[in-house]
């Protein structure tokens, strides 16, 4: 990054053009040259090719297959789709882990996202310690979700774990809850859980963004009397709305990706009674059976993939595009 | 492919004789030489060392193959194994479960297997034999491996003190359960946080209550979910719950089975697969048990039953012949025997001394019993009659849902695919 | 030493109102952060007893039974093994071919070169884990299934994106003019990439490496599907086993997680910044 002025005074030369290259035009040089190039993209796009791209061209084609267990059957056209959104047993299903995935990005959104941006403005204003709070803040967004997970979980315990003695010990015993039985509680509790682990992510980012704010913005707000609140929300708020962009995207593909965390603290059926099911736990389920019976079904699975991934993909490009335009607006 | 597998083990028999006579006196001082290795996985971890055991056993007959034991955590074990079989590889030979797709999905995966390439079905009652059927084509599979039965378990240290007796009617088990809160003993170690505990609860607790005939009406097609019978018992169990582990909503299978263990808890209702656990967490604790108590006396008692799964060669092995003598080991009586006294587990074969008393106890229970209904019957087609019971009853305890909403959802799940319900 | 990063004039004054509340803020969150990772390491060194009687309790460090039980009598310590094998084989292709294609794509101009960095780019965007099926059933037809090196090929072919989305963005702003004269002097064109080029780009690789480690490490769900035998499993998935084995020795499973979160912790203590920038890289331009 130290090299970004001298880059910046000639951007068309940072690309050999032809023309850079007079001294040598023979064609066995420029096959050479040729050549090399291959030698140098080919792999990478192979192995793009192979693990990432051809996979996901074949979910979308067999998905249009019907499937027992593991072994392809015939072509059943899109029945394997309308199964899983008006079959059925699948709709309700499908629906209702819809639903929650739903509650789960808001919920993320406030307690994550927000609460990241507000740690981020208090981080920025450079308080006693804040050098501290960073390295703090980031700490959990490295431990991995399992970890997170089982650590939570032995936390929530209703009669062992620490929560609950926690709030025995300063006299809220009333306050005592089976966190992870209770279908009022249980998805909340998962959310915390995962703000927990990931708010320190939207946090950096946005202090990032505000880094990037020409200090001069902020000076000249302060004369003109603005207050701290009022220059968060006048002045950083919008400005920072590229990584408002990023993170919020971010936030919607990880929401709807979801499984690991109530795979590990809920269950592959989303335990209590379905109360905390989402789409990623309900494909896995198909797909590849639970423990009561373990019956699987690629059929519906794959087509459950592929409407979660063009779900993710179009309402996210929408996202990208309307807060960029957003960006461009503030 | 019958007849080559016989010829072949039969010729690869003659050579491993050939072959141990050339080799007697090197074999006396080395490991046998030329050791075939099979593989066997399965989803019971905690039974590796009595498998070491077993496999010592066999080996004494046939020290020309070894087994390697490879166990996986039983909640990934479907996926472990139907990846795996799908894949084209996996063990020589696999644990199945029992009933419907066995687990594995489909047939061509798996060896069929029939009395003369395994003398020792002999040894099975018919309904072990029936379990390892496979439903879509109606030929075996595998030995089956043990039975399980779903009762009540107590701590008889607990029940003294409390100065009760396991009791015979569902009214004498409230009254005991009063009597044990009041004493500040929890009664039911039970908590329903995990999905499959709702389902195990019903038949250790109920099924005196549904009862035989109930069963043969759904498969006759004369009753469904809704029918009293069923719908009674459930709101019977709904009246129980105040004595089960404090917030049981919450506590998951490992805390519940804890609460119990450790002595908290006096009662615990599941399989008879648990009397090992608590032994192997508590030597100390001194254990009963009872089968689920009746409505009134005079009724029927019954334990619920099922079979836990076999013993089953991959059709992908490539030492099927091996692996057969190993099945047929396994359908010994010899086996039976020492299976079931290592490992605290029933074993279904004929002629088994259970020297455990415990074990004796859970056999002569088994004497009188009814199908574990959901595993049994339902289980081979989304929605399973188990996750519809399970979700239900879970919802049930926890008050959001009525015995007969939970009946009525049974049966309109099942009826997606069982003909009789749909109507 | 934090007095000397401050402005002359500060923009938010330390003892302003403002500042001090937004301090006690983040020490009420540093506090909700860390505690339950003190927590943790706490539990590590007590019995499942002491753990229920007094869970907020400092242990007694000298207590390690349940370390040396988990070194001695549990498989934890080759599921590390596996996780180091697998992240650092992952890391090594990734940035191998991650720099290639983006020097390729940075450095020469030829027919297709944006269509094929879009093509990248649209790979920091795509679930492979939707694909987990077609995935799956393509491992076992290549014979990977069940293999480190199959893990290995995932995770790599999953981190070229954003490697190649940062280096070709670093390797586009170094200027031509190293690389000319090296030409003129008759340099071959590999040589010009090793010995002049990439020597300049070891930052954005060390940001590269960790945007990629930290998710190779953790990945719990490749794992899951597609390792069986247990001497294979990596630490995230063999962690889950290891719970499942000691569910009611609570002290065990504190333990346990305590070993998995140490090593990335500590990295991650001396070299907080580069691990802040690697893993918010992408996100932040």
């Amino acid at each position: 990054m130290r090299l970004d002025k001298r880059a910046g005074l000639s951007p068309e030369r940072c690309f050999n053009r032809p023309g850079l290259m007079k001294t040598d035009y023979r064609s066995r040089e420029r096959r050479r040259r040729a050549a090399w190039i291959a030698f140098l993209i080919v792999p990478p796009m192979a192995m793009m090719l192979t693990f990432v791209v051809w996979p996901l061209l074949v979910a979308l084609s067999s998905a249009f297959y019907r499937w027992e267990g593991m072994a392809q059957g015939e072509f059943v056209g899109l029945q394997n789709f309308s199964d899983v959104l008006f079959g059925d047993h699948f709709a309700a299903l499908t629906w209702r882990a819809f639903r929650h995935n739903l509650f789960v990005f808001f919920a993320l959104f406030v307690v994550q996202n927000t609460a990241g941006f507000l740690l981020a403005w208090f981080i920025y204003r450079e308080p006693f310690g804040f050098r501290f709070h960073r390295i703090a803040i980031f700490m959990p967004v490295i431990l991995s979700t399992v970890l997170v997970g089982f650590l939570w979980k032995l936390f929530l315990d209703p009669n062992f774990g620490l929560i609950n003695q926690l709030l025995e010990m300063i006299g809220l015993g009333g306050l005592r809850q089976p966190w992870l039985g209770q279908e009022t509680t249980a998805l909340p509790a998962l959310v915390m859980a995962n703000a927990w682990h990931w708010v320190g992510f939207p946090a950096l980012v946005y202090l990032a963004g505000m880094q990037r704010i020409p200090r001069e913005i902020l000076e000249a707000a302060k004369l003109d009397g603005c207050s701290g609140w009022q220059m968060l929300t006048r002045v950083v708020w919008p400005l920072v709305a590229p990584s408002t962009t990023i993170t919020l995207t971010l936030l919607f593909i990880g929401a709807f990706n979801w499984f690991e965390l109530p795979y590990i603290m809920a269950g592959l059926d989303g335990s209590p009674y379905g109360s905390t099911d989402v789409l990623g736990l309900y494909f896995y389920r198909t797909a590849f059976g639970n423990q009561s019976g373990g019956l699987q079904d690629f059929g519906h699975g794959n087509a459950l993939a592929v409407l979660m991934f063009m779900f993710i993909a179009v309402v996210a490009t929408l996202i990208t595009q309307y807060l960029r335009r957003r960006e461009i607006a503030l | 492919m019958l007849a080559g597998v016989l010829t072949r083990s039969i010729l690869r028999r003659a050579l491993g004789k050939l072959a141990l006579t050339a080799f007697a006196a090197a074999t006396v001082l080395a490991a046998p030489v030329q050791a075939e290795d099979l593989t066997l996985w399965s989803w019971r971890q905690e039974d590796k060392a009595a498998y070491a055991k077993f496999i010592e056993a066999f080996r004494k007959k046939h020290p020309d193959i070894n087994v390697k034991f490879e166990a996986f955590e039983a909640a990934n074990y479907p996926t472990v194994l139907s990846t795996a079989l799908a894949g084209g590889t996996g063990p020589d030979i696999v644990q199945v479960r029992a009933y419907g797709t066995l687990g594995v999905g489909k047939p061509d995966y798996l060896v069929p297997l029939d009395k003369t390439m395994v003398p020792e079905f002999e040894n099975f009652p018919a309904s072990a034999v029936a379990a390892e059927t496979m439903r879509s084509d109606g030929k075996l599979y595998a030995v089956p491996f043990a039975s399980q039965t779903m009762l009540i378990i107590y701590n008889k240290d607990l029940f003294e003190k409390a100065g009760v007796t396991p009791p015979a009617t569902w009214d004498e088990l409230v009254a005991v359960s009063k009597t044990l809160k009041e004493k500040g003993i929890t009664p039911f170690g039970n908590g329903t946080a995990t999905s499959w505990q709702n389902e195990t609860i019903v038949g250790a607790l109920l099924s005196s209550q549904i009862g035989k005939q109930f069963e043969q009406d759904v498969l006759a097609g004369k009753a469904d979910f809704t029918d009293p019978r069923f719908v009674g018992a459930l709101a019977k169990l709904n009246e129980l719950k105040e004595y089960f582990a404090p917030n049981f909503s919450g506590v998951d299978y490992a805390a519940s089975q804890q609460f119990f263990a450790a002595g908290r808890a006096a009662m615990f209702a599941g399989g008879s697969f648990e009397l090992a656990n608590f032994l192997r967490q508590n030597p100390k604790l001194k254990l009963g048990m009872f089968a689920s108590p009746v409505a009134k006396a005079g009724d029927e008692r019954l334990v619920a039953l099922y079979y836990d799964g076999g013993y089953a060669i991959n059709a992908a092995s490539k030492k099927k012949d091996a692996a057969l003598k190993f099945l047929r080991f396994l359908g010994t009586p010899e086996f039976g025997t020492a299976f079931s006294n290592d490992l605290q587990n029933i074993s279904p074969i004929k002629g088994v001394k259970f020297e455990n008393p415990l074990l004796k106890e859970v056999a002569a229970l088994n004497e009188q019993a009814m199908s574990y209904i959901m595993l049994v019957n339902f289980r081979y087609q989304e929605p399973t009659g188990s996750v519809l019971l399970q979700s239900g009853v879970q919802k049930m305890l926890a008050g959001k849902a009525t015995p007969a909403e939970v009946g009525a959802e049974v049966t309109k799940g099942i009826g997606t695919y069982y003909a009789p319900f749909k109507k | 030493m934090t007095a000397k990063a401050q402005s002359p004039d500060p923009l938010f004054p330390r003892s302003s109102p403002g500042s001090l509340i937004a301090a006690a803020l983040l020490v009420g969150n540093s506090v909700l952060m860390l505690y339950p990772i003190v927590i943790m390491v706490f539990s590590a060194f007590k019995t499942t007893g002491e753990i229920f009687d007094a869970p907020f309790s400092i242990p007694d460090f000298t207590y390690v039974a349940n370390f040396t039980r988990i070194w001695g009598e549990t498989s934890l310590p080759g599921y590390f093994i596996n996780s180091v094998i697998i992240t650092g084989s992952s890391l090594a292709l990734i940035l191998l071919l991650g720099t290639m294609g983006a020097y390729a794509l940075a450095r020469y101009d030829f027919p297709g070169n944006s269509a094929i960095f879009m093509f990248f780019l649209a790979g920091l965007m795509l679930p492979l884990k939707l694909a987990v099926i077609p995935l799956f059933l393509q491992m076992r037809d290549f014979g990977l299934l069940d293999t480190r090196f199959g893990l290995i090929l995932i995770y790599t072919a999953m981190g070229l994106p954003s490697t190649i989305f940062i280096m070709t963005g670093f390797l586009r702003t170094l200027p031509t003019e190293l690389e000319e004269a090296a030409r003129i002097d008759g340099a071959s064109e590999p040589r010009i990439m090793l010995s002049i080029m990439l020597p300049l780009s070891v930052p954005p690789m060390v940001i590269s490496a960790i945007q990629n480690a930290v998710p190779t490490w953790n990945d719990f769900f490749f794992p899951l599907v597609f390792i069986q035998t247990d001497a294979r499993k990596t630490l995230p998935q063999g962690l889950s086993v290891f719970m499942g084995e000691y569910t009611t020795d609570w002290g065990m499973l504190f333990a346990g997680l305590t070993i998995a979160a140490l090593p990335l912790t500590i990295i991650y203590i001396v070299m907080s910044r580069q691990f802040i920038r690697g893993m918010t890289a992408g996100a932040v331009k």
